[in-house]
């Protein structure tokens, strides 16, 4: 199990045994994500196409995109997605490259992911706490003679617009922001903030020509994988949206388990289609920034 | 005088960020053990113990936090066991396909975990692993591996094999090298791993909804009936659990880890 002996190894002979050991490594994570990923979404995809005769195996996902509750459910949950996660990316480099500059040590960095502790669903509740009709925020309001009662105070949970989900997102998601961004900043060569500076650069030009080719690479990761969480999460959406539209986990579980499983299929299908929309979205964000990361490097070393 | 300037601009970020993080969950604790506290106060006049002593009076959630707590460490045990070997492999070899091995390793991030679970619905019934907690628990290891590989791998980045020739060269067997050496070192990272996946798991709602079928209760279970009850500090106490949930596991985990630096430091 020590380096050691794998390098001795490679170095002396390179034994079949050898180099298919990392493979051994590997397989018990393999089979978990091959058992679960790979045979679950076959049969996922397998019920979605599962029709009577006489009709095209796409039935079911022509179905879906004549359903206008589907439709307003894909048009709900990419805002909240989209707007959820660019405000905690946005908030979340903003505090870092603060925070990183104005503390020597990075003991702030427990109290600001501090709330990766707390369960979604849990977070969904302070938000309901703070931002109900009947919650804090509303509470000083009236106090402060802003309103006279609480019918006044503008809805903010259980909403539309689905504000107070927007709101939790973004109050669990900026920590993991701040934690995957955290080593980029710290691994960041500030000398060339040194060159910007007192070539009479401001703070946006520092942010612009020295820091953001590091941090768009991260960024971009850190997008997708907040995206794809909030799109298909349904723990949230549940506790503080509402009836129409439903965000799409919410509505496929809907159907999932109505009457005699009717609706299964379309189910099956709806989550299908948002697994292939995510895989796609994957392979394209993680290429560019793959890409963006080696053409940088190369610039760097010609320098 | 810059000097000053900074310390005060110091103290205001530091004040932001205690108010936006942990604040809001501070108020969560004080509304469960608040008396009578109702809109429009802005502050509790009266506390009490009432809302925790209704809680665990409820044998219902006794019951499940035991439950919870049996998936969620199962759950973390199983991680390392089938994490720690790819994340070492993924570290310290080269090998071709690597880079697929990564981005399936990632898939069920990238893949909504509902997709999953609601394709393996029937297979799981099939293979008899609904209903109970086994299935539940081989379901959560879909949301918390893709983590504990990655947190893993990063820590075996930053580890230098100079440590594992270096107890090679004075005569240690691997195992040896493995527990007392690597292991040792690793354990910032399987602490971070460890209370991750931990929360990962107390989080689940809906996968253990489905596999579970609603007879294996967690915590999150009887939570969701909870939410919309009248009896809010009750469900402030409720949340309160949750936090410190994780908290809890974190100092039996560090009392463990001592128990195992003192006997492997014993000559």
């Amino acid at each position: 199990m020590t380096g050691f002996w794998n390098i001795g190894n490679e170095k002396l002979s390179s034994s079949k045994l050898t180099s298919l050991k990392p493979y051994f490594y590997l397989l018990p994570s393999l089979l978990v994500v091959f058992f679960f990923v790979g045979y679950g979404l076959y049969n996922a995809a397998k019920s979605s196409v599962a029709v009577e005769e006489g009709q095209p195996f796409y039935y079911h996902y022509q179905q879906l995109f004549q359903e206008g509750v589907f439709l307003n459910a894909l048009a709900v949950s990419v805002w909240v997605a989209f707007i959820s996660t660019a405000v905690s990316l946005v908030i979340g480099i903003w505090m870092t490259r603060r925070l990183v500059r104005l503390f020597k040590q990075d003991h702030w960095k427990f109290i600001a992911w501090f709330p990766m502790l707390i369960p979604h669903f849990v977070a969904a509740y302070i938000v309901f706490l703070l931002f109900a009709p009947s919650g804090w925020f509303s509470s000083v309001a009236f106090q402060s003679g802003w309103l006279e009662n609480m019918s006044q105070f503008p809805l903010f949970v259980n909403d539309p617009y689905y504000i107070g989900v927007i709101l939790t997102y973004i109050w669990k998601e900026i920590p993991f922001v701040i934690l995957m961004l955290l080593p980029v900043y710290q691994e960041m060569d500030m000398r060339y903030e040194d060159v910007s500076r007192t070539l009479g650069g401001n703070g946006w030009t520092v942010f612009k020509t020295v820091e953001f080719p590091w941090v768009w690479p991260v960024s971009l990761e850190v997008f997708l994988i907040l995206f794809v969480f909030v799109l298909g999460a349904f723990e949230v959406p549940a506790l503080l949206g509402v009836t129409y539209p439903k965000m799409i986990p919410v509505l496929a579980y809907d159907w999932f388990y109505q009457a005699a499983w009717v609706n299964r299929p379309l189910a099956h299908a709806m989550m299908v289609f948002l697994s292939a929309v995510s895989l796609a979205a994957a392979f394209f964000i993680l290429t560019f920034a793959q890409r963006w990361r080696s053409r940088w490097a190369m610039r760097r070393e010609e320098a | 005088m810059i000097f000053y300037r900074k310390k005060a601009v110091q103290a205001v970020w530091f004040t932001g960020c205690i108010l936006l993080f942990v604040a809001p969950v501070v108020l969560m604790f004080i509304k469960s053990v608040s008396f009578g506290w109702s809109w429009p106060e802005w502050s509790p006049d009266q506390f009490s113990l009432r809302a925790w002593e209704v809680m665990f009076r409820d044998p219902a959630l006794s019951r499940s936090l035991y439950v919870t707590v049996a998936v969620g460490v199962s759950v973390v045990l199983i991680n390392f066991l089938i994490a720690v070997p790819s994340a070492y492999a993924l570290s310290r070899f080269s090998f071709k396909g690597k880079g697929v091995v990564e981005a399936l390793l990632m898939m069920p991030i990238l893949i909504p975990v509902l997709a999953i679970a609601m394709g393996m619905h029937l297979t799981m019934i099939r293979l008899g692993l609904t209903d109970r907690i086994t299935g539940v628990i081989l379901i959560h290891l879909l949301p918390t591996l893709p983590y504990a590989v990655r947190v893993l791998k990063a820590g075996f980045d930053r580890l230098s094999v100079d440590w594992e020739e270096q107890s090679a060269v004075l005569g240690a067997g691997r195992w040896t090298t493995f527990w007392t050496v690597v292991v040792p070192l690793i354990l910032p990272s399987l602490r971070s791993t460890a209370v991750l996946v931990f929360v990962i798991s107390l989080s689940q709602y809906v996968l253990t909804a489905i596999i579970g079928g609603g007879k294996v209760l967690t915590l999150p279970m009887i939570y969701y009936p909870y939410f919309n009850s009248a009896d809010e500090a009750v469900v402030a106490g409720f949340s309160v659990l949750f936090a410190l949930l994780p908290i809890a596991f974190l100092i039996v985990w560090e009392a463990i880890i001592k128990g195992y630096l003192f006997v492997i430091r014993k000559p």
